[in-house]
């Protein structure tokens, strides 16, 4: 491949880029036909993608050549169409991957610039093999950048064109696959700490609708991925599940303290938290039906009560979150208001531990839950989750209930970089207000 | 907290919750469920939500698995038998809808199985077999298992209830399951097969509560089905009721020929398919006949009939009907116009059938036990079919008693009658065949006594010109020639017409004998009017016997007689020229004297009584013998009857069998 530079160099850059696809097609195919293991684009090969199609310089002393906003959409159609057109599913993977894995080079900006109007792009015309190929991509790829193209998307759809939500809305439709990696990536960006990442009630209601329209949507990765392999490090979690789980528990406060913020632009706050809590607890049932059909599922792939979907370090930093945001709404929000908030959010979470707990989503004892919970302030559900049921009988249809972690299987954690907890967890002491994530101090976040 | 509080804690929660915001009470209950899966409130709270929400799916996997989890619920059974009891139902509300729904989104595994668990769990026979019934309607496969437990279920109980007759709701439903399982399924024994029709005779029938649609066509289904299963000769296919007819009848044939298991096998077919032919043709003769019994089904006639003797030949010469009064009953034929051949064939296939199933000792045992199986004793509409057949076969005797049972039980109910007296129209049949039976008895005297009875239920005429159903009925006679027995529309003014005519059969034969009696040939007269000129050879007849006595006493002529050819003869027989005949027609003075002042209204009755007569009785003192006066009096009520020519003649008919009852009925022997 590395020769075909030379013929490229004096071509302009839509019909380098153009040569540049074909040849590249051509190449791959003839990859996949050796039939080796696992074929593998050269570097040279990657080179060439950077310089003529990402425009990348090969050394800083040379001026980038750039395309017009015209020739790149040109070259976005192209590579639509070229996706397309390509039936085979092994070459347009490998194709996608030399174009956008992340090479943790300079041309990443570029790539994730491009990838990001394609995806946006296939979305807005129905492309399924890009979505496809996107899927993918989101699932070996690291989170920040995940999420970098999850708020492209929402930007397009959601922010910038009003209306344009229902194009985005298909995506259940016609790529679940993608549509699964979309929401476990908007709920890893919007994490509620602050108004920018409280998601957009466009963007709420699309979830809501595509979960109450079929709940399994969440488990389409789970379901469609070999979990032989380790998952590659830092990339988004197997099921949305956690970050769904998050949003219902914070949102209830989350909503209420951004009421209250000194320049209320113009009610809208208020009017979309009014709007958003039927939104969120209909958002909350769904993902309790979701774990409730996770025993099945599980078992079907023989990884029930080894493959952890909730992290206990996930839950704690959400409890760690909504202890601060509890005690922030004691100060300032209106009392009877504030109780009955706070009491709905820690409702909901000791609803999520029950129910992941007793479908095999959460793997530790009630001990660990009592040690995750012990900072947060009396609910009576809370309370009687964290000491179990009471056990009259022996109970010939007791759930798999707390998995024991002394369990003859020891569990697979979908983040195979967080250690499992110690057998006897001592008190909160161990679950630091910001843990595990911290070493990447969020990055993703918008810099504004 | 025990366990049982911490559950009432979580489902208050949620019932608080449920109005509210939905989701949060599900969600609070899914909780629950996960703590506490073994309790039973939590589960019939979240099935409670779903069912008001009318959720078909998701309530009906919450009744499943109450169903599994929780057998022992009186809640669950509860819902259950709901649920059912609208499958079985055609309730068309929206909530029987929806629990139908419910049920549908079951998968079917589960909802044979919730029925079995259903049909097991209920006591009361018939519901019981209602839901095996739905089970083998909906699973055909589990007939085999099922089928035959319900087939002796029913019968069995049917035995236990020890029920009036056979048709019962158990047959209803063996029937139906008959109808439902597939053809292959050999445990129904053909003998309990039997059964199965008489259920669809009755429905077709009576059951207004159960109505089959289609119901003898289904029948023809059933029985193809039957005749399959008991081997039974001729072909399996469908055919019509008179196909079938004939097919046994020639089958018939060979009956004697044969012997043991063919003959009885042989036996028992022509016995079904003969008496099915006989009940459905009878049906459908009764219906035509008597449309009240069976209303809705009659779409031909539009009221009732009646099978009578064809009186068309009363006018004839009294000479050529005295000779054989026995009919050749035999050759008797049955015409009528159009719209009643119907029912006339009807009729005919019947008596056939009937006669087919008294061609052989062993055929009549087999009928009769069916018969008395059956109850068809009380079948009304049978009797009516039988009473007219026997009637048809000149059983005058056996057909009166037959008539006078079934007068008793049709009897009109006080405050029963319909606004167009039907009923009482109806009632009337049995009187005037009775009537017929009676006369062609010889028993003139009991058939006018019926007469005058259903006369006296009529209405009396009115004025309008009734010749458009006189020129018919004249139209018809002519081409009914060698007919006797008709059906005649049961009207007032059909019926009428009827009566005048076999009164004026009755005394006509008395008439014209040797003996002198007055009073009868007076009736004679007056009844002659009627059909007017047919009776003109008669009347001549009449006239000639009265010159050969050389005086008539008739005091009623003038009340009655209004016919101007009529006047102008009897006018004529007082001159010289016709023989100067003795006439007193004038009525005698105690009649008069009976009601002096007439024109204070009084009663009705003397007052029509009168009327031709009360001018001229002012100034009179009527006295018998030829005077003067009485001449000048004869004169003035002619001139006065001549003036009565235009007069409803049917209405002076009417009035003439109502007052002189007494007299007429005296006058016969």
């Amino acid at each position: 491949m590395g020769d075909i530079r030379q013929s490229l160099l004096p071509r302009d850059v839509l019909s380098a880029a153009k040569e540049l696809l074909y040849h590249l097609d051509i190449y791959i195919c003839n990859l996949v036909q050796s039939g080796r293991q696992t074929p593998q684009v050269d570097t040279k090969t990657l080179e060439l993608v950077e310089e003529f199609i990402l425009h990348s310089p090969k050394d800083r002393n040379v001026q980038p050549r750039r395309m017009s906003a015209l020739q790149e959409l040109q070259l976005l159609e192209i590579m639509c169409s070229c996706f397309q057109e390509q039936s085979r599913d092994a070459v347009r993977q490998l194709m996608f991957s030399a174009l956008f894995s992340l090479q943790g080079n300079r041309a990443d900006e570029s790539r994730m610039a491009l990838l990001s109007k394609l995806v946006s792009m296939a979305v807005a015309v129905g492309r399924v093999p890009i979505l496809e190929c996107a899927a993918t991509w989101l699932q070996r790829t690291h989170r920040v950048y995940c999420v970098r193209l999850a708020r492209v998307l929402v930007d397009d759809y959601c922010s910038l064109m009003p209306g344009s939500v229902s194009t985005l809305q298909n995506i259940h439709s016609s790529s679940p696959r993608f549509c699964c990696q979309f929401i476990t990536a908007v709920t890893t960006l919007y994490d509620l700490t602050t108004e920018d990442l409280t998601p957009p009630l466009e963007l709420l209601q699309m979830i809501v609708s595509w979960l109450q329209d079929d709940p399994r949507l969440v488990l389409v990765t789970l379901l469609n991925t070999a979990l032989s392999g380790s998952p590659p490090i830092s990339s988004l979690d197997l099921t949305p599940l956690g970050g769904l789980v998050r949003w219902c528990v914070k949102a209830p406060l989350a909503y209420g303290r951004s009421e209250k913020r000194p320049p209320v632009a113009n009610g809208t706050a208020e009017s979309q938290a009014a709007e958003a809590g039927p939104l969120f607890s209909t958002l909350h049932l769904s993902v309790l039906q979701v774990l409730m059909m996770l025993p099945n599922v599980l078992n079907e792939k023989g990884l029930f009560g080894r493959l952890a979907l909730l992290q206990p370090e996930t839950l704690a930093t959400l409890t760690s979150d909504l202890s601060r945001l509890l005690d922030l709404a004691d100060e300032h929000g209106p009392p009877g208001d504030a109780h009955t908030l706070s009491q709905l959010a820690l409702d909901r979470l000791a609803q999520a531990l029950q129910v992941a707990l007793a479908n095999g989503a959460l793997l530790c004892s009630r001990e660990d839950l009592r040690a995750i919970c012990s900072r947060l302030p009396h609910n009576n559900l809370l309370q009687l989750v964290m000491s179990g049921p009471v056990v009259y009988y022996n109970n010939i249809h007791t759930p798999p209930m707390a998995f024991s972690p002394h369990s003859a299987h020891s569990p697979i954690s979908s983040h195979p970089t967080h250690q499992p907890l110690p057998p006897h967890p001592a008190p909160h002491p161990q679950y630091p207000a910001q843990p595990f994530l911290s070493p990447m101090p969020f990055p993703y976040r918008p810099n504004h | 907290m025990s366990a049982q509080k911490d559950c009432e804690f979580m489902v208050q929660r949620a019932r608080e919750l449920v109005s509210e915001d939905p989701c949060a009470a599900k969600s609070w209950l899914i909780t629950a469920r996960t703590l506490y899966p073994a309790d039973f409130n939590i589960q019939y709270e979240m099935y409670t939500i779903e069912r008001n929400g009318e959720r078909t799916a998701s309530a009906g996997r919450l009744l499943y698995d109450m169903f599994i989890n929780f057998p022992d619920q009186t809640v669950v059974w509860r819902e259950i038998s709901v649920i059912t009891a609208a499958l079985r139902s055609d309730c068309q509300d929206k909530h029987a809808l929806f629990l139908r729904g419910l049920f549908e989104t079951l998968p079917g595994r589960v909802q044979c199985e919730m029925l079995l668990k259903a049909t097991e769990q209920c006591f009361n026979t018939l519901e019981k077999a209602e839901l095996l019934l739905l089970l083998l309607k909906r699973f055909p496969d589990s007939v085999v298992q099922h089928g035959v437990n319900l087939g002796e279920t029913l019968l069995e109980a049917e035995v236990s209830e020890s029920l009036e007759t056979p048709v019962n709701c158990f047959r209803k439903l063996f029937a139906d399951g008959q109808m439902q399982g597939p053809p292959e399924v050999g445990s129904l024994k053909a003998q309990s097969a039997s059964r199965g029709p008489q259920r669809y005779v009755i429905d077709g029938l009576s059951e207004k509560s159960s109505v089959v649609a289609e119901p003898w066509d289904r029948l023809l289904d059933i029985l193809a089905l039957v005749g399959a299963r008991c081997e039974w000769q001729g072909d399996k296919g469908q055919r019509s009721y008179v196909d079938m007819l004939q097919r046994v009848k020639e089958l018939c044939r060979y009956l004697p020929s044969l012997e043991g298991e063919t003959r009885s096998r042989c036996c028992s077919q022509v016995v079904l398919c003969s008496v099915l032919v006989l009940f459905r043709s009878a049906f459908l003769y009764a219906s035509s006949v008597q449309p009240t019994l069976f209303q809705g089904l009659n779409t031909l006639s539009s009221g009732p009939w009646i099978l009578l003797e064809d009186l068309s030949l009363v006018y004839s010469d009294v000479e050529a009907e005295r000779g054989p009064v026995k009919h050749a009953h035999k050759k008797r034929k049955l015409a009528d116009g159009r719209e009643k051949t119907m029912a006339l064939e009807s009729f005919r296939t019947a008596r056939e059938s009937w006669d087919l199933l008294h061609a052989h000792e062993s055929l009549e045992t087999e009928f009769n036990k069916i018969c008395a199986s059956w109850k068809t004793d009380n079948w009304l509409w049978f009797r009516i079919f039988l009473t007219d057949m026997i009637i048809y076969q000149g059983q005058y005797r056996k057909a009166l008693s037959s008539l006078v049972q079934m007068a008793a039980v049709q009897q009109p109910q006080p405050g029963q009658q319909s606004p167009s007296g039907q009923a009482s129209l109806e009632s009337s049949r049995a009187l005037i065949q009775q009537a017929s039976c009676h006369y062609a008895l010889g028993e003139h005297r009991m058939a006018c006594e019926k007469l005058l009875d259903v006369v006296s239920g009529l209405v009396a005429p009115t004025l309008d010109p009734v010749t458009p159903l006189e020129d018919q009925g004249k139209a018809k006679n002519k081409s009914r020639k060698g007919s006797d027995l008709r059906l005649l529309p049961c009207t007032s003014k059909a019926i009428l017409p009827f009566c005048l005519q076999l009164m004026l059969a009755c005394f006509k034969l008395r008439v014209f004998t040797d003996n002198r009696d007055d009073l009868s040939l007076g009736h004679v007269v007056v009844l002659l009017q009627h059909d007017w000129p047919q009776g003109e050879s008669l009347f001549l007849k009449a006239l000639e016997k009265i010159c050969h006595q050389a005086s008539f006493q008739y005091e009623n002529f003038f009340n009655y007689v209004t016919n101007i050819d009529m006047l102008e003869e009897f006018a004529y027989l007082r001159t010289t020229e016709g023989g100067r005949i003795q006439l007193e027609l004038l009525p005698n003075q105690g009649m008069l004297i009976k009601n002096p002042c007439p024109s204070l209204g009084g009663v009705e009755l003397n007052t029509l009584l009168l009327q031709g007569v009360q001018t001229i009785d002012r100034h009179h003192t009527v006295t018998r013998g030829i005077t003067k006066g009485v001449k000048e009096d004869f004169r003035l009520a002619m001139e006065r009857q001549v003036s009565r020519c235009s007069e409803n003649l049917l209405g002076v008919l009417h009035r003439f069998c109502l007052n002189e009852k007494v007299m007429i009925i005296q006058s016969l022997p």
